[in-house]
């Protein structure tokens, strides 16, 4: 009979998202395998993300500082306070980090806004953001949402409400990826790409 | 494993795992399938963009066990990417697509709806799709599957609907003031809102004004709702966005 504790972890490890019940077993053999040291040190690391990392109250995105404390974006003072980037969640934040261009500040939406999914303005951190232009000196607002219907719309929403303050609100270029071949770029981006030319 | 290829538009996609997704098509011959695509949401190649709710395309697909087909490769038609300019026309697209994902069953085609969505998303694409074409195109969507609402004359006795009719989605449509104490949960409906549903069932194009497609909405969404079960999640959406 498979012990109860390796059974257990089985179950846990099996709850995320992409492991199937057979990765499930392996990466618990592999922890099972290792020394005892790789199995304390990932305890500890799981535990201490669940304990320490929060969101940011200004731009919501992660931060592990005391409670009620912004982030290192927001409290980065070589940052630009007049541009701000809004992103659907973390991970297209850290995609916009790593390009090393964007010294704006940043405001995470945790989501797009999904009819088919029933998810409205209301779920996601609209409201936050709002109430953060009332007193920050935002001159000019990046709609960094993802290209398809759901980023779209919520672009055209969020253009719908800010354009009215007086914001310069701007969209992420759509076209041609970089290294990318024309033969198998679709009607969409193509067309965009064509709309969106620039001269040289 | 049989394979085949069918026309159809993507009523909506769903990510799957680490890079795959699942997507629901109304497809011609087929009616509504929900497809596996492998590695849909990595490939640049062989999916690029073509899952997007609403494109129209040519699907390979082929059967495997159990009621998911596999997405072999896809060839998009009209990708319908104008509509995506404006919020209204990106709500009332979504709205038709969750309605037909809804009134269809898998396997089961409906080719005069098919071309009904496909004429529809054509117009919003055009931009020649006002709300009023939206209750159009429900009012056949629903005609097609199987729902018609009766707008007249009465749904119990057959006779004239009259100046104080009333609206029971259980008896499917309007009936009369004598036939009133059969229809405990009728909602009463002015005789002007039955006659402007009727005319635009009938086919009439002309466009209704903003409070008579308020109520019209309002009916619809009531009668779709018993129908269906629930209300339609981008009703909602609709609303939050302030669009009919």
């Amino acid at each position: 009979m498979t012990p109860d504790a390796l059974n257990r972890l089985v179950a846990q490890l099996a709850k995320l998202p992409g492991i199937g019940e057979k990765t499930a077993q392996r990466l618990a053999f592999h922890v099972l395998r290792s020394p005892p040291d790789f199995a304390k040190g990932l305890a500890a690391a799981l535990t201490e993300v669940v304990d320490k990392v929060r969101l940011c109250p200004r731009c919501f995105s992660l931060h592990d500082g005391p409670a009620d404390t912004r982030c290192g974006f927001c409290t980065d003072a070589r940052r630009d306070d007049k541009v701000l980037c809004v992103v659907e969640n973390i991970s297209d934040q850290l995609a916009l980090e790593r390009t090393k261009e964007f010294k704006g500040r940043y405001h995470v939406l945790h989501g797009v806004l999904s009819p088919l999914e029933g998810v409205g303005p209301d779920q996601l951190r609209i409201r936050e953001l709002l109430l953060r232009l009332e007193d920050s000196p935002i001159e000019e607002l990046i709609v960094a949402t993802n290209p398809d219907v759901e980023g779209e719309a919520t672009a055209l929403y969020l253009t719908k409400l800010l354009k009215p303050l007086g914001l310069r609100v701007t969209r992420l270029a759509q076209g041609i990826p970089m290294g990318g071949d024309l033969e198998y770029a679709d009607q969409a981006t193509l067309a965009r790409a064509l709309s969106a030319r620039r001269e040289l | 494993m049989e394979r085949f290829t069918d026309e159809a538009l993507v009523l909506s996609c769903v990510d799957y795992g680490e890079a795959d997704r699942l997507v629901t098509l109304f497809t011609r011959a087929h009616g509504r399938l929900t497809a596996f695509a492998a590695g849909a949401r990595k490939s640049k190649r062989r999916f690029a963009g073509a899952l997007e709710a609403g494109t129209w395309l040519k699907a390979q697909l082929v059967e495997r066990r159990g009621d998911t087909l596999r997405l072999d490769g896809v060839d998009v038609l009209r990708s319908y990417h104008h509509l995506r300019e404006e919020l209204p026309r990106i709500a009332r697209a979504l709205y038709s697509l969750e309605l037909c994902r809804e009134l269809l069953r898998d396997h089961e085609p409906h080719e005069a709806l098919f071309d009904a969505l496909r004429g529809y998303l054509e117009l919003l694409e055009e931009r020649q799709a006002g709300p009023t074409s939206l209750l159009k195109f429900e009012l056949d969507a629903l005609q097609h599957t199987g729902f018609r609402p009766r707008f007249a004359p009465c749904a119990l006795c057959g006779g004239p609907t009259g100046a104080r009719p009333l609206f029971d989605p259980e008896h499917g449509g309007v009936v009369c003031e004598g036939c009133a104490p059969r229809v405990p949960r009728g909602v009463p409906v002015s005789a002007s809102l039955v006659d402007a549903l009727a005319r635009l069932q009938a086919g009439e194009r002309t466009p209704l004004p903003a409070e008579l497609r308020a109520r019209a909405r309002q009916l619809l969404n009531t009668f779709i709702a018993h129908h269906l079960g629930r209300r339609l999640k981008s009703v909602d959406f609709m609303e939050q966005v302030g669009t009919d």
